[in-house]
Order: structure tokens, then sequence, then C-alpha cells
């Protein structure tokens, strides 16, 4: 079989990098000229490439024929339930990471770098709070947070600040605060302690970029993919669609760890470090990176924990949107795995302090 | 990933959150108020895909050639792979609600609410009185934590069968807030009948019985006077 292709695709240049981005496409030789002649009118120069074949051969058979070629395969209960936690997680966050990436496509594409110079203090330092509370405009939850702000860093906003919009955008908008008010009813104050901690966190952590990460390697720089003089629209469109690709892949991984994580940590092993504070606000800030719940539920899930102390919970409800499987999936895909491997860990420890701390003090 | 080939898996992507929440299937996996987000990322993400392509095959191949110096076409992420994992999941295990094996990973212990929620309604009338519906949450709260308002009661649960250990068995319900990773088990254990199939949807009639004392806590009873089978409901958490 040979790649049926237009002139420009039989380049050499073209054809090793497909294949070698693609695993699906054909290795070895340049392809031969087409074997499908086709019409000199015909301006669908990729429209027939082997590997957009095969993958659509491949969905529709799937569509078609799969429960009956798969059938007795996939009985298991455990494999069952396992499966309903994976699709469900990824049909979740679909809508959010839909919003997130059309938000960072639109950044990218329609609004100028020199709005966010004007719009942020030139000081990194005082960016760093302006942009936290401006994490109060975004009402996602945490999928839609990392491709925006990857967008912010691309349009040259500094990094710490950006870091800062990351972490508090999905805890502190008005759709979570509500939902925190709804699953606490009579107590305020756990709304109002979880929008200080978080905000708290958020800065600290952009704060601690600015001390430390500022001039190292680790964190890949979003590329700007689109030299100027593009068209708008065609920068949205094609950011877009690279952002959504990228990070809906990544999504994927983090579902199906969150799903494995669900089915296989019994939830009997809490109630019996409840009594413990130290030990219960750890156990529950695990308990919400293994669970990945979407920051909009998860007060509904802390809510429920009603052996543990509000402290403890509180913890919950503050690491759940900073830091979770799903989310450490995503920020590997899009700031690297040596950003990711340093970023989770921190920004676990600081939310744990910052929820003991305030816990204390408020709750 | 080349770039038609990635528009055919955004379309796919696209089309099947779109049929999860044009055939009501996705109340299988998130809470109902979701179905309309659903359709506008699903519509979204297939007109993107269109657009992209028709943008693409409009271009002459001397500005495809231009085009790839800056970045795109074969540079499309190899992770957007992963994104036919969950149509596979989806076409092929065709995923189930949650039911018993969910629930026999939780505790049927119901955890006593932070404001309770008013039985009121139940009224002073007892004895003698047609059972009263009620959503397998509220029951398994209220048997425990309302015991007076409750005793002496008959009451009409329907939910799936989850078995428990040495033959006992409770009538189940998952409760949602978002989807399913938060879902939650209510469990109402069921007396004085033998368990019917595991997962088999149930109403059940009985008198409100003395909750089960558990080292986590107690669990909601029922003395079950009938059971009947019905066929379960089109959403089938609380």
């Amino acid at each position: 079989m040979s790649t049926p292709a237009d002139s420009a695709e039989a380049t050499g240049e073209r054809d090793s990098a497909a294949a070698t981005a693609d695993p699906d496409a054909p290795v070895g030789p340049p392809p031969a000229p087409s074997t499908e002649p086709e019409p000199p009118a015909e301006k669908e120069p990729a429209g027939s490439s082997i590997a957009f074949t095969l993958t659509l051969v491949l969905l529709v058979a799937l569509a078609l024929f799969g429960r009956r070629i798969f059938s007795g395969l996939f009985t298991d209960d455990g494999v069952r339930t396992w499966a309903t936690m994976f699709v469900g997680v990824t049909v979740q966050a679909m809508p959010f990471l839909v919003l997130g990436v059309l938000l960072s496509a639109a950044l990218t594409a329609f609004v100028p770098p020199s709005f966010f110079a004007k719009a942020l203090p030139k000081h990194p330092a005082l960016a760093v709070p302006v942009a936290s509370a401006s994490g109060v405009i975004l009402p996602g939850c945490e999928c839609a947070s990392v491709p925006v702000s990857a967008a912010l860093m691309n349009r040259g906003v500094t990094p710490a600040a950006a870091i800062a919009f990351l972490l508090s955008a999905p805890a502190i908008n008005p759709v979570v605060l509500a939902s925190t008010a709804v699953a606490f009813p009579g107590q305020p104050k756990v709304v109002v302690a979880r929008l200080i901690c978080s905000l708290a966190v958020s800065m600290v952590l952009g704060w601690l970029w600015l001390l430390t990460g500022k001039g190292s390697s680790w964190l890949k720089m979003p590329k700007n993919r689109h030299a100027e003089g593009t068209a708008k629209l065609e920068v949205f469109r094609s950011s877009m669609l690279h952002d959504f690709l990228h990070a809906g892949g990544f999504l994927v991984v983090g579902a199906a760890a969150a799903a494995t994580l669900n089915v296989v940590v019994p939830r009997s092993w809490l109630d019996h470090v409840a009594s413990n504070l130290l030990l219960s606000v750890l156990v529950l800030g695990v308990l919400a990176v293994l669970l990945a719940i979407c920051s909009e539920a998860d007060a509904f899930v802390a809510a429920s924990l009603t052996q543990f102390s509000l402290t403890a919970r509180l913890a919950f409800m503050v690491v759940g949107p900073v830091v979770d499987v799903k989310l450490i999936a995503l920020q590997t895909g899009t700031f690297g795995p040596k950003f990711a491997v340093r970023f989770a860990p921190a920004t676990f420890v600081v939310a744990i302090l910052f929820s003991l701390l305030v816990g204390w003090w408020l709750l | 990933m080349r770039r038609n080939v990635a528009g055919l898996v955004v379309v796919f992507v696209g089309a099947a959150v779109m049929q999860l929440a044009i055939s009501n299937t996705y109340l299988r996996y998130v809470k109902p108020g979701m179905r309309w987000m659903l359709l506008a990322a699903g519509a979204i993400l297939i007109v993107l895909a269109v657009a992209d392509v028709l943008a693409d095959t409009r271009k002459k191949p001397g500005e495809h050639q231009a085009d790839d110096g800056h970045g795109h076409g074969h540079l499309l992420p190899r992770a957007a792979w992963l994104l036919v994992i969950p149509i596979f999941a989806l076409l092929v295990v065709d995923p189930p609600a949650l039911g018993a094996d969910a629930a026999q990973r939780q505790s049927p212990v119901a955890a006593k609410p932070a404001v309770p929620k008013g039985n009121s309604f139940l009224g002073e009338s007892t004895a003698g009185a047609a059972p009263v519906p009620l959503a397998v949450r509220d029951y398994a709260v209220w048997a425990v934590w309302e015991k007076e308002s409750m005793k002496g009661r008959n009451f009409q649960l329907t939910g799936f069968v989850t078995p428990g250990k040495n033959g006992t068995w409770y009538v189940s319900r998952i409760g949602l807030t978002c989807c399913v990773a938060d879902g939650t088990a209510f469990m109402v254990e069921a007396r004085g009948q033998t368990a019917p199939p595991k997962n088999q949807w149930v109403t059940v009639t009985g008198e409100w019985a003395e909750p089960t004392k558990r080292a986590d806590g107690d669990v909601a009873a029922l003395t079950v006077t009938g059971v009947q089978n019905v066929t379960p409901p089109a959403n089938q958490y609380e």
C-alpha cells in the first residue's frame, strides 16, 4: 500500500516528519506516486491519506461491530465499574475542556500581548495577586484553567502570574463558591475559609516560582506556534484544535488514573484515621489527589465526610482543585514532565499547610 | 498526527458526546443538568473539525507547504490518539450506570446530615396507612437519624439489589452531585425476604425496622413484606 499523496505532501521532509509524529503513518521509503491518480481539479491534498482512511475504517467498524466482536470480554463487574468511572470522568470534563481551549485560543488569536502588559502590574511580584484574584472570572473546573494559563504565558504574561491564575481559577470562581455554600448550609465560614485558603495557596506558589523557578529550564514554555501575519481566524482555529487534541489526550490519561484509584482504593480505610487531626488532613488531601473530583462538586463530597473535622474537609476542598491525578496529567502534557514533578508536590505541601493554618484560625 | 486524521478524531469525539446527550445515555455518567453543556461541547468540536478540514482543503498545494513551516499539520500532538480510548470504551464496553459493584465498594452506613432535610410531611397518620414512597437516600438517613418519626410506618423504596454478607441484601441507589467519580451509595438493609439477583431493580414495601449496628455506624433497615421486580428508571441515580 502506498500513500496517495499530492505533489506537496510527497516531499521527503514532510513525510519523515509525519512518520515520527504519527504512529499509524507508514514508515519507510517515501511514498510512491499515487495509485489512484486524482483529477487535476481535485483540491483535496490530504483528504485521501492512508492514515485517514485507516482511522475512519477502524472507528466506523468499532461503532458497527465493536460490541459483537468483544462481547464476553468485558463482563467482569469490576472492569465495567472502572469503564463507567473512566467514561464518566472524561465526559464530565469534556465541556470544561472545550470551554478552556476555546478561551485559550481566543486569547492567543484576538487579545494582543499589549493588553496583558497594561492589565497587570509591571512588577511580577505584584502581578501575582492580581492574577490570583482574576481567577474569579473563569467559571469552570480545573480542566479549563490549564489551557487558559498556557495561553496567558504564550501572550507574554509572566509565568508566576499565569501559575497563580491556574491555581486560583478552579477554586474561587462563583460556581464553586456557590456550590460550597449549598453543600455546607448555615456555615458561611467554610466558604470564606475556602476562598482565603485557595487565594493564599495560589499567590504563594506564584511567588515561589519567582524565587526558585525563574530562569530555570524545567518549565516547557508553551510555544507561540503562529508567526505574525497569519490570519486571526486561522490562528484561532488551529490553536484550538491543537490545544484540544493535546489536553484531551492527557485528560484521558488522568481520567484512567482517577477511575483506577476510585475502584481500587476502598473508602473504608478512611474511617481509621479520622480522629487524628494532622493525619486526617493529610489523608483527605491525598484522597482529593486520588479521586480527582471536579471542583464544582467536591464540596458535596467533603460535606458527606462527616466523620472528619472541618479543617480536614477544608484540606480536601483546597487540594482538589490545585492538584489531582487528572490535573497532573494535564500539566505534564502542557508544561512538561519536569515541571509537573516539582510543581505538584510543592502545591500539595503548600495547600496542606494553609489548610491547617486557615482551619485553625477560622473553623 | 496528520491534520485530517486529527479532524476525524475530533469529529468522532464530538459526535460521541452529542450522541450521549441526545440518547439520554449521558445519564449513566453525569448529572442531568449537564445535558446542554454536552450538546454545546459536541457541536463546537464538530464545527471546529469541519472548519479546519475545509480550510485546509481549500489551500493550494504551495500554500500548504508554507503552512507547514509554521508548524501545524504534522506537528499535531500524538497524545490525541488517546482520545480514541474513551470512544472505544463507549462503543465496545458500553459501560452501565453504577450499580451493585460500586455500592459494595462503599460502606452502607448513612452519614449524619449537617442540616437534616425535614420529613414533617409524613404527618401524624400511622398504622394501616398506605406505604409512603420515599427516595432511598432520604430513607437511609431518616431511618437512622429521625427514628421517632419513622417508627411503625410503612414505606415504599425503589432501587437495585446489592448483596451483602451472610445472605443479607440492600435496596440501594447511587447519589450523584456532578459525575460518577463522586457517586455515593445509599443502602437500606432489606429484612425478611430472600435476596433477588444482584443488580435486579425492585420496588419494596415494608415497615421501618431498628437499624443494624456496625463498627462504623448504623445501617438503615426495612422489614420487607412485598418485593416487586421493576424496570430501571431513565435516571438511575438520585
